[in-house]
């Protein structure tokens, strides 16, 4: 994994993550971003990206590719975090059965091969 | 004045585990020389589409090799890589060559060979389309990212899992009947329902099969068909290409596909024509949900109600507007990088009244070609005489 994913998934666990704000438009996109994918612009500036967000899709998966083989059926969600950055990642303490589109659910991430982390939502406590 | 098709020509689209990429890619070739007695010493250039070959078969620099393969050693020749719009960009590419008057009769085609490896290798190398660190590093799957816009889909417009299998029941209905296609079976919805699913709310019947196969398309200028007296009957009238984030989770929304939309555009104002005016279609149909989006993106349907178009009969062959007559991506296989060619190669047989599931009256054909799950698209519009 590249280095600056080690860098933002590290920063999850220590609740210290963050995302860029666009300056000149309001776009929110994450690292390593040096231009804003909106406008263009290069007045990027880092900002405090909270864990808490909605389901917008999911879909459990039965067959893989080679990282995650034998880890199968699992699912993984599209999430919106509440400053509308929207992240990939592996649901943990519950199936497909058990969420549905809009369910809250919490950004973490769980240690993976050589260090590197895969980002992970649970249920959120209500 | 539009550059012309002078001869197109695939190779049956199927599991071909004997061969490899050169010995398809020239069989197509040839099939295309003959239809015209045009050869390898008429062309300027040869353009390959191709996506995967140094992933499954250790093979890059596919445009030299294919060059030379087909007699064509010294010609300009280049690999054209836009993941599964490599076909679709390719033959742009072509058309921009004679258009620019860079080039008067270049080989554009396609070539894949993908079901030499096994099938967590073959989703692993499709999985590169995607983005690699915050899409396939997650545990995202190729199919997972249609399932994510097929289950939002769902959500936003009510549509039902029956009604993107009635997708694929059309396409593979309409596959039976072209030789060229992989799967030769009808089925029913209760068929694609009953399959096994690969990431839900997609099964394996709402996906493309894992596809071997090559297209060729000769693309000339009208004076060089002029000098060779080139029988002629398709002209390329226009074509449209746009970009979108790679990522799903970059994307404004999951239920469009606005690159399509805008290749479409593009490709509609070149053409000077509307998509009320167009006769037959190819859409990329590697999943149910994305004909859907596709018919939607084209301007055929009202955004959620692309499903009407299966579901009602209007896009089967009968219907009023016939969506994939070869079988689709679905039906006919998906070659990753040729689909695009392919496609170009089904719409000219429509446009020469010669097609397996012909269309009567076809004078304006269109076909659109994506690159993952939205991130390039093509649209190109073909017209008779
Ligand atoms: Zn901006």
């Amino acid at each position: 994994m590249p280095k600056w994913f080690d860098s933002f998934t590290d920063t999850i666990e220590s609740d210290e993550q963050q995302y860029l704000a666009c300056e000149t438009c309001g776009h929110g996109t994450l690292p390593p971003r040096r231009l804003c994918p909106a406008c263009g612009s290069a007045d990027l500036t880092r900002e405090p990206l909270s864990k808490r967000g909605t389901v917008l899709s999911f879909t459990e998966i039965s067959i893989t590719i080679p990282k995650f083989h034998g880890e199968t059926p699992y699912t993984v969600a599209l999430v919106e975090l509440d400053e509308e950055i929207t992240l990939t990642g592996q649901l943990r303490d519950a199936t497909a059965d058990d969420i549905a589109i809009g369910d809250a659910v919490v950004l973490g991430t769980e240690p993976r091969d050589a260090g590197t982390a895969v980002l992970t939502f649970r249920p959120a406590e209500e | 004045m539009p550059p012309k098709i002078a001869s197109v020509a695939s190779t049956k689209y199927d599991e071909h585990p004997d061969s490899s990429s050169r010995e398809l890619f020239v069989e197509a070739a040839i099939d295309a020389f003959e239809e015209t007695d045009l050869g390898p010493s008429d062309l300027d250039a040869v353009y390959v589409g191709n996506f995967m070959g140094d992933l499954i078969e250790d093979q890059g620099h596919m445009g030299a090799l294919l060059a030379d393969h087909v007699g064509a050693r010294e010609v300009a020749s280049i690999r054209i890589e836009s993941a599964c719009a490599s076909g679709g960009a390719t033959f742009r590419q072509a058309v921009h060559a004679v258009e620019s008057g860079a080039a008067d009769a270049v080989l554009a085609g396609g070539v894949e060979q993908m079901s030499i490896a096994n099938i967590e290798h073959v989703t692993d190398a499709l999985a590169n389309a995607a983005d690699d660190v915050y899409e396939n590093e997650q545990g995202l799957t190729f199919p997972g990212i249609y399932a994510l816009m097929a289950r939002r889909y769902m959500h936003e417009f009510g549509a039902r899992k029956e009604d993107l299998a009635a997708v694929s029941v059309k396409n593979h209905n309409n596959a039976v009947e072209n030789p060229l296609a992989q799967f030769q079976k009808e089925l029913t919805v209760d068929d694609v329902l009953a399959s096994k699913p690969i990431a839900t709310p997609l099964v394996l019947y709402d996906a493309c099969p894992v596809s071997d196969g090559a297209s060729v398309v000769i693309v000339v200028s009208e004076a060089f068909a002029a000098d060779h007296s080139l029988d002629t009957s398709a002209s390329v009238l226009g074509t449209g290409q746009s970009s979108d984030a790679v990522a799903l989770q970059d994307r404004a929304t999951i239920t469009r596909t606005p690159a399509a939309e805008r290749a479409a555009e593009e490709a509609y104002d070149e053409a000077d024509t509307a998509p009320e005016d167009i006769d037959v279609v190819e859409v990329h149909d590697c999943f149910t949900i994305a004909e859907i989006l596709a018919l939607e993106a084209l301007g055929f349907y009202g955004r959620g109600e692309g499903t009407r178009g299966a579901v009602d009969g209007e896009t089967a062959l009968d219907g009023k507007l016939p969506v994939n007559t070869s079988g689709g991506l679905l039906g006919k296989g998906h070659p990753v990088g040729v689909t695009g060619i392919g496609q170009i190669v089904e719409l000219t047989k429509q446009i020469d009244g010669r097609h397996p599931n012909q269309v009567e009256g076809v004078n304006t054909a269109l076909a659109h070609n994506v690159g993952g799950s939205g991130a390039s698209t093509t649209v190109t519009i073909l017209g008779g005489e």
